[in-house]
């Protein structure tokens, strides 16, 4: 009894505590829009960015509601932002010229990662040393049909055919392929996640990232919104990155402050690990990846993505050829280039 | 005749029901059903017909899986059902391993099945077993039990041998109920296709699912699953009708 009325107490006293948080807050911004954010998958290092801007109130400054969600199923968050269940959705590059060419209504509005991360690995154990030695061997893909046409074109670069390796897709299990040794070739771990995690884990990978391979460089990761909805509601979608621009760039110049804000968000991480993967990652997350210095946040070159669809539709991965122009657009970027410390 | 023509309505019905839901505006909004989350059926039809070879050349490796892998689970369900009616230490050692086998979540087992046995035909099989195993071991277990024990006491005194009371009496009285067992085991049998394949695989239904579900091709999934139900609902059937012709006392 005692137990429970201590309970009530401390209930008590934190809906009081809430309550008074929530109405200062509201004397601030009186009313703020609410703003639903589908991330690719479970919190981790590459959502550095969004989390910071969370932990921090930059979205609540912007006068947005932000909700953070994170589904099991990478292809879902551009089905839901085109359901018009999120109003932003974190995707890949193919896999919104993919979704355009069914018809699906996004778009793609920054830039989160501007270069692949998908990466072809193998173990010092397995005595491979180029892509040449795979002849005859087994490699584990996560059955996406675009990365399958990735491991084409690498193999193609070194004098090898599809029929020359045994391809195997094992969904969510590319590491235990390759460190059991049932495949002696992984294409799909990032190696900004999976990658880091494989060398502290002292398995000696050998990490190639795609475009170093042959495989035409792409955004890893994109913002996608619905194009209806850009029309209607311009400004809160304009809000949002600025506010995501400015929690990455506070991340980039606090990795501690981004380590707590991924760790606090998914508490299944192993911290060491994502430590050494957010350091591995913020330099790519600063300024959505882009080098020069005149570009702002999350922008994205057209004629970089022209190329890459072209490189698609030659893979016969896109049926018919498509506009770089009207899969994205760069105006809902902050129109300053932000200076990330 | 008489007997498929409700659940035959029934389907009709909830097809029609389902087409007109994704071509009225209204429906597809009150449902939420939109082409790129849940095709109409006949964009689902018409998947079936264009990529007809694709997906029969897919079901065919599936189909081959969910059969050997459901004589993999009838042999060895069959076998612990006698063994653990024959010794009752047997019986009380090992039914909460058996009910165990049933909490293993098949989605979390199957990629370790893979490392294990490989990429081949192995894991799938080991999946599916595992998940028709127990519908069969307890319902033939139950069929077993259920024999009147005078029966058998009167069997015994006119000096039957074990072999015997187990052939004439024993098995006959547990044939419905392990039919019954196989029923449930083979409609469950294709879930475990699905993740066996999903685990590591080259080819089947479940693999062509996870192509299908990266490239948004939707209708081409659900072209899948309505393949892999069709593969479900004539195995049941078979398996009925073959319990019809085994089964005449009844």
């Amino acid at each position: 009894m005692r137990k429970l009325s201590l309970f009530a107490l401390v209930l008590v006293a934190a809906i009081t505590v809430t309550a008074c948080g929530t109405k200062s807050e509201d004397n601030s911004s009186p009313v703020r829009e609410t703003f639903s954010v589908a991330l690719d998958w479970y919190p981790n290092p590459d959502h550095a960015g969004f989390l910071v801007a969370e932990d921090e109130g930059y979205f609540e400054d912007a006068g947005l509601d932000v909700s953070l969600s994170a589904p099991s199923d990478p292809s879902l968050p551009i089905k839901l932002v085109a359901a018009g269940k999120a109003d932003v959705a974190i995707s890949y590059e193919p896999e919104v010229l993919l979704a355009r060419e069914q018809g699906l209504d996004v778009v793609a509005v920054s830039s989160l990662v501007d270069q692949p991360l998908t990466s072809m690995i193998w173990l010092k154990k397995s005595k491979i040393k180029r892509v040449k030695d795979l002849k005859g061997k087994t490699i584990s893909t996560a059955g996406i049909s675009y990365q399958d046409a990735y491991l084409k074109t690498i193999l193609a670069r070194a004098g090898l055919s599809e029929d020359d390796v045994k391809q195997v897709s094992v969904g969510q299990g590319l590491l235990p392929s390759i460190v059991s040794g049932r495949a002696q070739a992984t294409l799909g771990p990032l190696w900004n996640i999976e990658g880091v995690d494989l060398k502290l884990s002292g398995k000696n990978p050998v990490i190639n990232p795609v475009d170093k391979l042959g495989v035409p460089s792409y955004s890893e990761l994109v913002l996608v919104a619905k194009g209806s909805r850009l029309e209607e509601d311009p400004d809160a979608v304009r809000l949002f990155i600025s506010a995501l621009a400015r929690g990455t760039a506070e991340a980039v110049s606090n990795p501690g402050k981004a380590t707590a804000a991924v760790l606090d968000a998914n508490t299944a991480l192993k911290p060491k690990v994502t430590a050494a993967q957010v350091k591995a990652t913020l330099p790519l997350l600063r300024r959505g990846g882009l080098e020069g210095k005149d570009q702002p946040f999350g922008y994205m070159d057209t004629a970089k993505w022209q190329a890459f669809i072209n490189w698609m539709v030659k893979q016969e991965v896109l049926a018919s050829p498509a506009h770089a122009v009207d899969a994205l657009t760069n105006d809902f970027l902050p129109s300053a280039p932000i200076d990330a410390g | 005749m008489k007997r498929w023509l409700p659940p035959l309505l029934l389907v009709a019905a909830l097809i029609g029901l389902w087409q007109l839901a994704a071509d009225t505006g209204f429906l597809a909004d009150a449902f939420g059903l939109e082409p790129f989350l849940v095709p109409s059926p006949s964009e689902i039809a018409t998947v079936l017909w264009k990529d007809r070879s694709l997906l029969a050349e897919n079901a065919r490796v599936t189909l081959v899986e969910i059969v050997a892998g459901f004589f993999v689970a009838l042999a060895a369900g069959i076998g612990v059902a006698i063994l653990f009616h024959r010794f009752g230490f047997v019986r009380r050692a090992g039914y909460p391993l058996v009910v165990a086998s049933q909490t293993i979540p098949v989605i979390v087992i199957a990629p370790i099945l893979v490392v294990w046995f490989g990429y081949g035909i192995g894991p799938k099989l080991a999946v599916i077993a595992l998940i028709c195993f127990f519908p069969i071991a307890v319902n033939t277990l139950d069929g077993l039990r259920s024999v009147d024990p005078d029966t058998v006491r009167m069997m015994r005194s006119l000096d039957a041998s074990r072999r015997q009371v187990f052939l004439r009496v024993e098995a006959p009285a547990a044939l419905p109920q392990a039919f019954s067992g196989s029923r449930i085991a083979v409609a469950v049998a294709v879930i475990g296709a699905v993740f066996g394949e999903w685990a590591g695989s080259d080819e089947g239904l479940g693999h062509l699912m996870l192509q299908d579900n990266a490239q948004l091709m939707t209708a081409r999934m659900f072209a899948s699953v309505a393949i892999l139900s069709a593969i479900a609902m004539t195995l049941y059937g078979l398996l009925g009708l073959l319990e019809r012709r085994v089964i005449r006392w009844r």
